[in-house]
C-alpha cells in the first residue's frame, strides 16, 4: 500500500483523528489522501489559468503522479463511500485534470506555416468536384444574367441592387459609363483605405455566409453565387451594348479575377458541407459533415486571404493603373499566380504517399 | 426516475487509458445564449470605446480612423471568437464568465481546425439572423416567411440532439461543458463529530435502525446538515428528527435541544452501515429497497 509512506508523513497533522480510531472507514480513507488532492488542485488550476507550459519539470511530473492518484481515488470513492460532497470534488477534480492532461492547449507555432505550405492547397487539390460546382454556378449565373439583359434590359433592375449600380443603369450614356470606367469613381486617393477596408469586411462576410449556408444541402451557397453570376452578366451585358465590353473586362479583370474566384472558392467549401449530407457514402451524415468540414474550412480560409488581396488591389491599383493592357496583365497575372500556389505547394514525395489515387484537377 | 433519466441524459461521458471514467455535463442552452450576450456585449463595446477613443484623442487622420473601426468591427465578429477559443482553449471571455467551455467531442483536444470550423458557422447561425432581425421592416412577405424557416431550422438543430450541439458544433465535432467548478466542503462525520462527541455515546442505534433508509435519504440529511446553521431553524430539525425516529423506530430519549446531535450521529451510524453493506455488495440506493427486492436484513423488513 502506497498510503503507508503518506501515512508516515502527515501524522501530526491528524493525531487527534488516529486517536478516535473508530473514524469511519471512507473519511480515513479521504484523510489520507486529501493532501494529493490539493496538490492536484493546485497544480490543475495553475495550467487552467496560465497554460500547461508554465509547469516546471516537478511541475508537469507530480501532475501526472498525482492525477492518476487522483483517479484511482475516484474509482474506490465511487464504491466505498456515500460522502455526497467528496464524490462532487473528486468527480470535478477528475474532469478538470483530465483535460488538462488529455486535452491541452494546441501549440499554435508553425499553424500559419503548415496551413499556407501543405493544408490549403492539398485540400484544394482534393476539392475537384466541389470547385467545378462552385465555379459553374458562377458562370451559368453569368451567362444567365448577359442572355436575359440581351433580350429585355429591363432585368438589369430586377437583379442588381440600386445601391451597388450607383447611376450606372443602362440609361446611362456610353460616355458616363466609360467615365465610370475610367475615371476615379472614388475621387479622393484618401478614401481608398476605407474603401479597401471595407470591401474586405463586405465581401468576406458574404463569403463566410456562402459557405455556411452550404450546410443546407448547399443550395442556398449556389443559389447565392448564381445570384453574384447574375449581377456579373448584366453588368457585362450592359457595358458590352454599349461597345465597352473590352473595358469593363480589363476593369473587372483587375482585381475580379481574385475576387470572383474567391467567392467560387468558398462556394466550393459549402458545396463540400452540402454534398456531405446528400451524399454521405459510407459514413454517417453527421460524421460525413465532420469528414468534410476539413477540407471545406480551408477553402474558406483561402477564400478569406484571397478577398484581402482583393480588396488591395480594388481599393488602390484599380484607380492608379488606368490602361487597360496594365490592368488585364496584373488580374490574371495574379490569377497565375493564385493557380501555381495552389497546384505545386505542398506536393512533396510524401504528401503523395498520404493521399493515394487522387488525381489533381 | 424520469427526472434521473434525463438528467443521465445531459452527462457525457470519456474513459481515459486509466479505465476510470469521467463525467461533463452539457451546458444548457440557456448559459450558452448568455455566455454568447456577453460576447456580444463586450465586442460591441470594445468598438464603441475604441471609436470614442479614437474620436477623442484626434491621434489619426478621419480616413485613416475610419478604417481602423471598419476593421475593428470585421475582426470583433467572427475572428474574434476564432481567436480567443484558440487562446484560451476553447474559453471565450462570455464563455469564462458564464463557466462553460468547449471540448472535443471525442475528449482529446481541441484542434484549430475545429474552432474555426465552428464559429464560422456562427455567421449563419447567429450573426445574419440577427442582422436580418433589425432589418425584418423592410423585407417583403416571403423573405420574411424563408428568415422564420432558417431561424427555426438553427433553433431546432440543439434542441433536437442529446449533446445540444448547434449546427457549428457538428460540423466541427465540438461540445459545450459546464467547466467543472471543485470545492472540497469538510467531513462530516469528521467535522462534526467533536459537537457532539459527548453526545455520541448517549445515541445507540441498533442494526433495525440503519436498516430503513438508503443512499438517497442519507445524502438528503447530508444537504440538510451541510446548510448553514441559521438557513434551518430549530422547529424545522426537530420535525426531520422526529420523522426520522417515527420511521426508523429508534426507542432511545433525545432531550428536547439535542435534535441536531441526534441527526449528526444517526448521519454517522447510518453512513457506516450503509457503507459496510456496499462493501459486502448490498447498495442501497432508497427506501423502497424493502419492497422491491427480497429483504436483505432479515429483522427490519417488519418495521418498513
Amino acid at each position: 500500500m502506497s498510503t503507508a509512506a503518506a501515512n508516515s508523513t502527515d501524522t501530526p497533522a491528524r493525531a487527534d483523528a488516529a486517536v478516535q480510531g473508530d473514524l469511519l472507514r471512507s473519511a480515513r480513507f479521504r484523510m489520507e489522501r486529501e493532501q494529493h488532492w490539493r496538490r492536484l488542485d493546485a497544480l490543475v488550476t495553475r495550467a487552467e489559468k496560465q497554460g500547461a507550459a508554465s509547469l516546471s519539470y516537478d511541475d508537469a511530473r507530480d501532475l501526472a503522479a498525482e492525477y492518476r492518484q487522483a483517479m484511482n481515488s475516484l474509482s474506490v470513492a465511487r464504491d466505498i463511500s456515500l460522502d455526497r460532497a467528496l464524490l462532487a470534488y473528486l468527480e470535478s477534480l477528475c474532469s478538470r485534470a483530465y483535460l488538462v492532461v488529455y486535452a491541452p492547449q494546441e501549440t499554435l507555432a508553425g499553424l500559419t506555416r503548415r496551413l499556407l505550405l501543405h493544408g490549403i492547397p492539398q485540400a484544394v487539390r482534393r476539392s475537384a468536384l466541389p470547385l467545378f460546382i462552385g465555379f459553374l454556378a458562377l458562370a451559368l449565373g453569368a451567362v444567365a444574367g448577359y442572355r436575359l439583359f440581351m433580350d429585355d434590359p429591363g432585368w438589369f433592375y430586377t437583379f442588381v441592387p440600386p445601391d451597388l449600380a450607383d447611376q450606372r443603369t443602362p440609361d446611362a450614356s456610353a460616355a458616363w459609363l466609360r467615365s465610370t470606367i475610367y475615371g476615379n469613381e472614388h475621387h479622393d486617393a484618401d478614401g481608398l483605405t476605407t474603401f479597401a477596408s471595407f470591401l474586405f469586411s463586405h465581401n468576406t462576410r458574404i463569403a463566410i455566409l456562402i459557405f455556411a449556408l452550404g450546410v443546407f444541402l448547399s443550395v442556398p451557397a449556389f443559389a447565392l453565387t448564381f445570384y453574384n453570376g447574375l449581377v456579373l452578366g448584366a453588368f457585362f451585358g450592359m457595358f458590352a451594348r454599349r461597345g465597352l465590353g473590352f473595358d469593363l473586362f480589363a476593369w473587372l479583370s483587375i482585381h475580379g479575377v481574385t475576387e470572383l474566384a474567391a467567392i467560387a472558392i468558398a462556394c466550393a467549401g459549402g458545396a463540400r458541407l452540402g454534398l456531405a449530407i446528400l451524399l454521405p457514402g459510407l459514413r454517417t451524415r453527421r460524421e460525413a459533415l465532420r469528414h468534410q468540414a476539413h477540407d471545406a474550412v480551408k477553402l474558406v480560409i483561402l477564400a478569406g486571404l484571397m478577398l484581402i488581396v482583393a480588396a488591395f488591389i480594388e481599393g488602390f491599383l484599380r484607380q492608379l493603373v488606368q490602361a487597360p493592357a496594365w490592368r488585364l496583365a496584373i488580374g490574371w497575372g495574379t490569377g497565375a499566380l493564385w493557380a501555381a500556389w495552389l497546384l505545386f505547394a505542398g506536393r512533396p514525395a510524401k504528401a503523395a504517399v498520404k493521399t493515394p489515387a487522387r488525381p489533381s484537377p | 426516475m424520469k427526472q434521473a433519466a434525463r438528467d443521465q441524459e445531459r452527462i457525457e461521458q470519456f474513459t481515459p487509458p486509466e479505465g476510470v471514467p469521467v463525467n461533463f455535463v452539457i451546458t444548457s442552452l440557456g448559459a450558452r445564449l448568455g455566455a454568447q450576450c456577453l460576447d456580444l456585449l463586450l465586442t460591441c463595446l470594445a468598438v464603441v470605446v475604441f471609436a470614442v477613443i479614437l474620436a477623442w484623442s484626434n491621434l489619426l487622420p478621419s480616413e485613416t480612423e475610419k478604417m481602423v473601426i471598419v476593421l475593428l468591427a470585421f475582426i470583433l465578429r467572427v475572428p474574434y471568437y476564432i481567436l480567443s477559443e484558440l487562446v484560451w482553449n476553447g474559453r471565450t471571455p462570455g464563455k469564462r464568465i458564464v463557466g462553460v467551455r468547449v471540448i472535443n467531442v471525442n475528449g482529446r483536444r481541441l484542434t484549430p481546425h475545429q474552432v474555426t470550423a465552428r464559429n464560422l458557422m456562427k455567421e449563419v447561425e447567429f450573426f445574419t439572423p440577427l442582422t436580418m432581425m433589425f432589418a425584418a421592416p423592410f423585407m417583403s412577405g416571403w423573405s420574411i416567411g424563408l428568415t422564420l424557416v432558417w431561424v427555426l431550422t438553427i433553433l431546432i438543430a440543439p434542441l433536437a440532439n442529446r449533446r445540444r450541439q448547434r449546427l457549428g458544433d457538428m460540423v466541427a465535432g465540438t461540445l459545450v461543458v459546464d467547466n467543472p467548478r471543485t470545492t472540497l466542503l469538510p467531513d462530516l462525520a469528521v467535522s462534526l463529530a467533536p459537537a457532539g462527541a459527548t453526545s455520541v455515546a448517549a445515541f445507540d442505534f441498533h442494526p433495525d435502525h440503519l436498516n430503513v433508509y438508503g443512499r438517497y435519504e442519507l445524502q438528503t440529511l447530508e444537504d440538510v446538515l451541510r446548510s448553514p446553521a441559521d438557513g434551518i431553524n430549530a422547529a424545522e430539525t426537530a420535525r426531520i428528527a422526529r420523522t426520522i425516529i417515527r420511521r426508523t423506530g429508534y426507542d432511545g430519549p433525545v432531550p428536547p435541544g439535542q435534535e441536531r446531535a441526534f441527526l449528526i450521529a444517526f448521519y454517522r451510524a447510518q453512513r457506516e452501515h450503509l457503507e459496510t453493506l456496499r462493501l459486502f455488495g448490498t447498495s442501497r440506493e432508497n427506501k423502497h429497497h424493502l419492497a422491491t427486492p427480497p429483504a436483505a436484513g432479515a429483522p427490519g423488513a417488519g418495521k418498513a
